[in-house]
């Protein structure tokens, strides 16, 4: 098991309860999408997996260890646009490496191939001031991954980007975590990006948060996303997810 | 598979970097280029100065008393005069040298009672009260101290100038420090940063813009504070030459002295601009962006 959350109870200070006995499960490989409605507690979720936030009862397990503070060897990626803007694409994405003491020969191997994977070796030194949405984005995606975390935490990443762009980006994650066999923990409030891009989908509601319905997609790792929004099984998935995220609301 | 092939990616990065596409009914404005746009601006800098130069010259005399302004004609003899005898660099380098180690030891103290108190929560609640009551205070009441403590030598003169200095880089170095987004300290410590780390690689960086902004504005008044001071209370450096002219009513000694001040300033704030421009590269590229 990459990610356990055992009877979690979590409240803000001096608000009502977010999560009470509350549990969730990742395995090693797997992509998960958490799909709620905004605000309902999805990203108070992935900042407890993050270690960010503790719980005020039960516990936080990564590969089979209770976590303690701020869980590093998960990958974090938010809608925000975290790039540190007074260092170079390179260095951003080498920063991590930099951080957790990477032998200098490694962190050039890593770096080089993080950069191939996500198409921003023309862009290496350039700052983040001089790139495009899709590309502060494959950028963030590389810094996530170029230490190979078991486990990639990712908080609504494509929302801020239009349409035809966070379509490109959703095949490159496939691509990338394909390539890279990492856990996927992704927010969303988006019904396609969940159904694209997960193998289970957990549908979230309700104060306390709970799990309204989890489903398991078909389509497999190597799949083809063009083909999958022809796909009858596609819309009567989203039309269920509607329905239920309908639910969720009222 | 990889679906963003590398036409697409570099066809994004032209996107990125290349100017926005013109209106389609009106044509946009030619833009002159950097190189003309200053040496145009320069003319006009030359013209402007150089006409305020010669109506001084006609009006001093006939429309005011050459007593009190002098003209540029003989202000510039008086300045040639102090060049070639030396006066210039004896006074000049007096008060360089309390400059300089007046705005070193004021903005040095300033970053790091900035970064302190705006790093660690506690002490900037407990100290801020009492650097701002200490601020409000006009420097020039502490003069008398000053010279009772360090007397008339440049002891006097370099602590005057740094307090003026201190408040100025401690300021903008505890707002900079505040103001450094949450997100990105997160993201860091994350990605597996130590407090160090964090402090090095998010927050200094982060507060430079402010720190460098705080030190640029400091340059001049650190050089007024040993002006000031030399005024008060001492026989050597620009500000005595001041003083001096002015008591044996030499308005044409008093422009002189002002016109080294002014080129020394000038000098000044074009190292500290080249400095933290190229600390801050990244910012500059990002208004241009």
């Amino acid at each position: 098991m990459l990610l356990e959350l055992r009877d979690i109870y979590f409240r803000y200070h001096g608000e009502a309860p977010i999560l009470e006995g509350f549990d969730l499960e990742v395995q090693d490989g797997e992509f998960v999408a958490l799909l709620g409605p905004s605000g309902c507690g999805k990203s108070t979720l992935l900042n407890l997996a993050a270690g960010l936030l503790d719980p005020l009862s039960g516990e936080v397990d990564f590969e089979g260890k209770e976590l303690k503070g701020l869980n590093r060897n998960a990958g974090y990626m938010t809608q925000g646009d975290t790039l540190l803007p007074w260092m170079t694409v390179t260095n951003n994405i080498a920063l991590p490496l930099e951080l957790r003491n990477f032998p200098k020969a490694e962190r050039q191997q890593k770096i080089e191939r993080a950069l191939r994977l996500v198409n921003l070796w023309d862009a290496r030194d350039k700052f983040p001031s001089e790139l495009s949405g899709g590309m502060k984005r494959r950028a963030l995606l590389a810094r996530s991954i170029i230490y190979d975390p078991p486990m990639l935490l990712m908080d609504e990443p494509f929302g801020a980007l239009d349409a035809q762009m966070r379509e490109t980006m959703h095949q490159e994650l496939l691509d990338t975590v394909g390539r890279t066999g990492e856990g996927v923990l992704f927010v969303t409030h988006d019904i396609a990006e969940s159904i694209l891009l997960a193998d289970r989908i957990i549908v979230l509601g309700g104060k306390p948060l709970k799990v309204m319905e989890e489903i398991h997609i078909k389509w497999g790792k190597d799949r083809d996303l063009d083909q999958i929004r022809k796909d009858p099984e596609y819309t009567a998935l989203e039309t269920r997810l509607r329905d239920l995220l309908r639910a969720a609301h009222s | 598979m990889n679906m963003m092939t590398k036409v697409e990616s570099d066809k994004e990065l032209a996107q990125s970097t290349r100017a926005k596409p013109r209106g389609l009914t009106r044509p946009a404005p030619v833009r002159k280029s950097p190189a003309r746009y200053r040496l145009e601006n320069l003319a006009l800098q030359v013209l402007l100065i150089g006409g305020f130069l010669l109506l001084w010259e006609y009006a001093s005399d006939r429309w005011v008393p050459k007593l009190m302004v002098s003209k540029p004609s003989e202000i510039g003899a008086m300045m040639q005069r102090w060049l070639m005898d030396g006066t210039y660099m004896t006074n000049l380098w007096v008060t360089i040298q309390a400059t300089f180690f007046g705005f070193t030891f004021g903005a040095g103290a300033g970053m790091i009672v900035g970064f302190l108190t705006g790093s660690w929560r506690r002490l900037g609640d407990i100290l801020q009260p009492i650097v701002t009551a200490f601020y409000t205070l006009p420097r020039l009441a502490l003069a008398p101290l000053f010279l009772l403590w360090f007397g008339l030598g440049i002891e006097f003169r370099i602590v005057f100038a740094a307090t003026i200095v201190f408040f100025l880089v401690y300021y903008n170095t505890y707002f900079g420090v505040r103001e450094v987004s949450r997100e990105l300290i997160s993201a860091v410590r994350i990605m597996g940063a130590s407090r160090l780390q964090v402090m090095t690689r998010v927050i200094i960086p982060s507060a430079l813009v402010w720190v460098a902004a705080g030190l640029k504005i400091s340059v001049p008044y650190a050089l007024v504070g040993v002006v000031v001071a030399e005024m008060l209370a001492s026989d050597q450096g620009m500000g005595f030459l001041l003083s001096r002219s002015a008591s044996q009513f030499s308005a044409s000694g008093s422009f002189a002295a002002i016109a080294g001040l002014l080129v020394v300033a000038l000098i000044v704030d074009w190292i500290i601009t080249k400095i933290t421009d190229r600390a801050l590269r990244w910012k500059t590229v990002a208004e241009q962006n």
